[in-house]
């Protein structure tokens, strides 16, 4: 359905309205400013195009009570919507990644972080940088501060880690914050002790996973040993601590990343059955990104977001049907667009408008320099100092945050200034990485139209609108689960105790 | 078999390792042809002149000699698709000014918080010089005052050059 | 010898005089004013070198008028 395919328009009846024809469906989606939204059939959508909808017809109501019709637009809701749905705006980073050490003892093919090797002790972060870090980290603006270590494997640098936890708690008595603590390790070093101590400090521990053990071997190259296996057993030990300490397992256990290769496009159902089989009941299709070694791999690594898209409508098919047998499993793509489309802004901060770099995040790396991101401190490994707004030793808070690189890319990632991104019809739930633009384009404000980043965002709402404007109650009620946000608050430190 | 097609706003030297486009500046704002430019200087040498009124003209060659026609066509392809996405952004941003600044101004304020009392105490109150390029700020008499008169520039129209920079 | 015309009305003069002090130890220049613009000289040990530097010269002016016009005109 398209706007000039009908003989007449009348334009005096409808309020402010984007619209996509959905690929297949013979339904047409309209969004609204404060992201209300409607599928239409497509005769449907050509009454209200026209300004014909009937009288007290169904689908005047429908259109009305989405906020569809200019004379019973509800101006308060919409502008109340729109406000509540920018509330991150009022508050500083709550994201602070600390790069403890750039080694790592497993070299990935896609690696974006440019790790180095077990012996560049130079890279580690020292406790002096990792102190002034966490100065600056208590100064947000943000009542809700996590502390996320990386690296490399951050397990590496363990002592860094230890002293930053309790640095932290410590500082945190004065300061106050809803602090928590996260771990991004491939659990490889891992031992009881360790384990014990990050149980103890409530520290959430997240990993990565490829799929089936033969592709995540390969593509995590581990001397000596399985990544996979290894990972896979800590997982389980991990998740089991979690039930021992009487937390409830559906909500606390480690969460897994899968970065998507080439390889992995074919191996959909193996990718899903492997998490469900780890115990992960959150699986993250991410593609690969332009950083680190994939300047030099991609010919290797990279594929169409096409293919990509047919890889992920599989997926979540599949995943669906796992769910309606009773296993537990939710893609998280799918869950943040459709909290933003269902319920509310959750605040990813790289799929919002204006984007996190510097306002919602903020990076430290291991030799003290600061960054506006997580891409930000890859890039600067690979010589692109872009990013880097600061330095733990001589910068002020108010100096980072107001950096003109922060306000540039506050500015590029707003998607009212973007061309394709203003007229989108995805425009309310969507968002852009200025770092990605930055490294494929040269430009942080890039071509919508040729972004790989662009393509997989729109592929993946046209999935859910789809499924939406299906109104399967099955498909409905899994997707209602996959949006209902349960506070875990047992990672959360107790600010009094320290 | 049909011809390639040819734009006629585009020529290619190869013996300079160059391409010229020539660009219609009524309809792309001088803003959008310094933004464009501006992307690609870190990758080839961009250099515009202004041969008439209604067209600017631009000089674009990649930094590593020896491109052949289809890198140049591909490079001046590219530069295309930057300045039509400038010269829309620029038009956005003018319709859209007042919402992009206030979301602007929220999120780094909201981020920045108050100052801190060690901070206010470094503050520099001093009225530094302000720009003033409308002269709201001058007297009457000192904007309207009599200047001594030289006489203009010539004018007389320049002949066309070709791309610059030109061998000697 | 190459020849550079940067266009008043597309280039600042003060950016095109930075851009000729940024790579004065590179090569030798001479600077002429013509009515419509600013003209440089520029001599280089080799041809190579001479169209390198021609290049970098005339992105630096383009950069900084950028930079420092911010949303005037020049």
């Amino acid at each position: 359905m398209n706007l000039s395919q009908l003989p007449k328009l009348d334009t005096s009846t409808q309020a402010f309205f984007r619209f996509r024809s959905l690929p297949n469906t013979k339904t047409v989606l309209l969004t609204g400013l404060e992201g209300n939204y409607l599928v239409l059939k497509d005769d449907e959508f050509a009454r209200f195009a026209q300004g014909a909808v009937e009288k007290g017809s169904p689908l005047e109501k429908r259109l009305s009570d989405a906020n569809f019709l200019r004379a019973t637009f509800d101006t308060q809701k919409a502008a109340d919507k729109w406000h509540d749905r920018r509330r991150f705006l009022d508050y500083g980073p709550n994201l602070h990644i600390l790069v403890v050490t750039l080694r790592c003892n497993e070299s990935c093919i896609y690696c974006h972080a440019s790790r180095a090797n077990m012996d560049a002790v130079q890279t580690d972060m020292s406790k002096e940088t990792a102190e002034k870090a966490v100065d600056l980290i208590m100064q947000s603006t943000n009542p809700n501060v996590t502390i996320e270590f990386q690296g490399g494997e951050p397990m590496v640098n363990f002592p860094v880690v230890k002293h930053v936890i309790e640095y932290a708690r410590e500082k945190n008595k004065a300061a106050k914050k809803q602090l928590e603590f996260t771990m991004v390790s491939n659990l490889s070093l891992f031992d009881d002790e360790k384990l014990k101590f990050l149980l103890e400090n409530k520290v959430q521990i997240c990993t990565s996973i490829d799929g089936p053990a033969h592709l995540h071997d390969k593509q995590r190259k581990m001397p000596g040993g399985s990544a996979h296996q290894t990972a896979a057993h800590w997982i389980k030990k991990i998740n089991q601590a979690y039930e021992t300490m009487g937390l409830d397992t559906t909500l606390y256990h480690v969460e897994a990343l899968l970065t998507t290769t080439r390889d992995t496009l074919p191996l959909w159902k193996e990718v899903v059955d492997t998490y469900a089989e780890l115990g992960c009941r959150a699986l993250f299709l991410r593609p690969v990104d332009p950083f680190g070694w994939m300047e030099k791999t991609a010919q290797r690594v990279e594929y169409p977001r096409a293919e990509y898209m047919e890889f992920y409508r599989n997926a979540v098919d599949y995943m669906l049907e796992l769910n309606r047998k009773g296993t537990q499993i939710l893609e998280r793509f799918a869950s943040i667009f459709l909290t933003k489309i269902l319920v509310d802004d959750p605040n990813f901060l790289d799929i919002r408008s204006p984007a996190g770099p510097g306002i919602g995040q903020l990076g430290y790396n291991y030799d003290g320099k600061i960054v506006t991101c997580d891409e930000g401190r890859m890039l600067y490994e690979g010589g692109d100092p872009s990013f880097v707004i600061g330095d733990v030793r001589t910068s002020t808070y108010r100096q980072i945050v107001g950096h003109e690189t922060v306000r540039a890319m506050a500015i590029a990632s707003n998607l009212d200034q973007q061309p394709d991104c203003v007229n989108c019809t995805y425009n309310p739930y969507c968002g852009t990485q200025t770092t990605h633009h930055h490294k494929n384009f040269g430009s942080i404000f890039g071509r919508m139209r040729e972004s790989t980043l662009c393509a997989v965002h729109k592929g993946i709402q046209d999935y859910l609108f789809e499924r939406i404007g299906q109104d399967d109650p099955a498909v409905m009620d899994v997707f209602t689960k996959w949006t209902t946000v349960r506070p875990r608050d047992h990672f959360l430190q107790d600010a009094a105790k320290g | 078999m049909s011809e390639p097609f040819k734009n006629p706003l585009v020529s290619t030297d190869l013996s300079k390792g160059s391409v010229l486009l020539e660009v219609d500046a009524a309809v792309y704002p001088l803003e959008a042809l310094y933004g464009a430019s501006y992307v690609f200087i870190d990758r080839a040498f961009v250099f515009l002149e202004k041969p008439n009124e209604q067209r600017y003209r631009v000089t674009i060659s990649p930094k590593k000699p020896g491109a052949d026609e289809a890198a140049l066509q591909a490079l001046v392809g590219e530069f295309s698709n930057e300045l039509l996405s400038c010269a829309w952004r620029a038009q956005i941003t003018q319709a859209n000014r007042a919402v992009i600044e206030a979301v602007t101004l929220r999120a780094v304020a909201g981020a920045m918080g108050p100052p801190s009392l060690s901070e206010l105490a470094n503050f520099d109150f001093t009225d530094a010089p302000l720009e003033d390029p409308l002269g709201i700020a001058m007297s009457w008499e000192e904007k309207y005052k009599k200047k001594d008169k030289k006489p203009d520039a010539p004018v007389a129209a320049a002949p066309e050059k070709t791309a610059a920079p030109e061998k000697t | 010898m190459t020849r550079v015309s940067f266009d008043r009305s597309l280039y600042q003069g003060p950016c095109v005089d930075e851009a000729v002090k940024t790579f004065s130890a590179h090569a030798s220049f001479q600077l002429t004013e013509e009515p419509k613009a600013w003209v440089v000289q520029l001599d280089a040990k080799t041809p190579e070198l001479e169209r390198q530097i021609a290049g970098e010269l005339g992105n630096y002016a383009l950069g900084l008028t950028i930079r420092t016009r911010g949303s005037r005109t020049p």
